[in-house]
């Protein structure tokens, strides 16, 4: 490398690069706040045929990110899991014996903000009642 | 090795070496804003994820920035088109460096010089005056040989030199 050459590198080497925006500062202490649990918030509501009822809200973490993905949550996973099961044996329907099924299930959907790196999840318990005529032959 | 800090350290970490990346990652976008988020994106995962791995942290953190804006481009082309100038110059914004004691004027002059250059001797050229890098590394990190990496550097000097006659001789 001949001298002229190197006295540009040089030049160039004194050249300090600008220092990076407070936003961007700003936006990386965002991100790097510690994930933790923004909230849990656990209310079992009373439903008149179950023993157990109502629904859990569970919110993870909330971030703003650089993503220019739109800041909405959209669900990603169901999930249907059966408590208990059991045959009440008959009943009357209008005056016409009928065989009631009882079953209680939680539900459990599960939704996430790409955008944000959020997700929440939302369970609820559900009896279903099955009455169904009987028919004898 | 340097000694990388633990929980919020990363802005004294970030303030001694977030220009050098930004100012790579300007090699390698087509604006200032892009530019900031790749490196923040980079940075992140590298600070949460990546900090405790053995070696020097600045070479991964190029190749983080790197593959970003690899993303970046092949997923937002019609940014790309949309930050074209008239002139099918990309759009710029924002010093990439402090204003020297020669001045505003060399400042500017370098930069505009530097925007000229093809992308691969720009990105050399930052790896290896102001990243800090050896051609071994930068080869490494860009995927090519460092006689390759030694080469565009030396081209991309050239280049400069042609259009920055006055910094060369009184540089």
């Amino acid at each position: 490398m001949d001298d002229e050459l190197k006295m540009l590198e040089e030049e160039l080497g004194r050249l300090r690069p600008a220092a990076a925006s407070p936003e961007l500062t700003a936006r990386i202490g965002r991100n790097l706040r510690p994930r933790r649990r923004a909230g849990v918030l656990l209310s079992w509501l009373a439903l008149p045929a179950a023993a157990a009822a109502g629904a859990a809200l569970v919110i993870l973490a909330p971030k703003p990110a650089a993503s220019a993905a739109p800041s909405v949550f959209k669900p990603v996973a169901a999930r249907q899991v059966l408590l208990s099961a059991r045959d009440e044996g008959y009943v009357q329907l209008g005056g016409v014996p009928a065989h009631r099924l009882h079953a209680t299930y939680v539900d459990t959907i599960t939704w996430e903000n790409p955008a944000e790196h959020a997700s929440l999840t939302w369970s609820v318990p559900r009896d279903q009642v099955r009455v169904i005529p009987a028919s004898f032959q | 090795m340097e000694e990388v800090p633990d929980h919020d350290s990363w802005k004294e970490w970030f303030e001694r070496h977030g220009p050098r990346l930004l100012l790579y990652a300007r090699q390698c976008t087509r604006s200032l804003a892009d530019a900031e988020d790749i490196v923040q994106d980079a940075f992140v995962r590298y600070w949460r994820n990546q900090r405790k791995l053995r070696g020097e942290p600045l070479p991964l953190l190029v190749t983080s920035v790197r593959r970003a804006a690899v993303d970046l481009a092949r997923r937002d082309g019609r940014r790309a088109v949309r930050e074209m100038r008239a002139d099918g110059q990309p759009e710029e914004s924002g010093r990439m460096f402090e204003t020297p004691l020669e001045g505003d004027d060399r400042r500017a002059a370098v930069e505009a010089a530097l925007r000229r250059l093809p992308e691969e001797q720009r990105e050399v050229l930052a790896l290896k005056i102001w990243g800090g890098l050896t051609f071994e590394e930068i080869g490494s990190q860009l995927g090519q040989s460092p006689n390759t990496a030694a080469s565009r550097y030396r081209y991309g000097l050239e280049a400069l030199r042609r259009e920055l006659p006055v910094l060369a001789v009184h540089g």
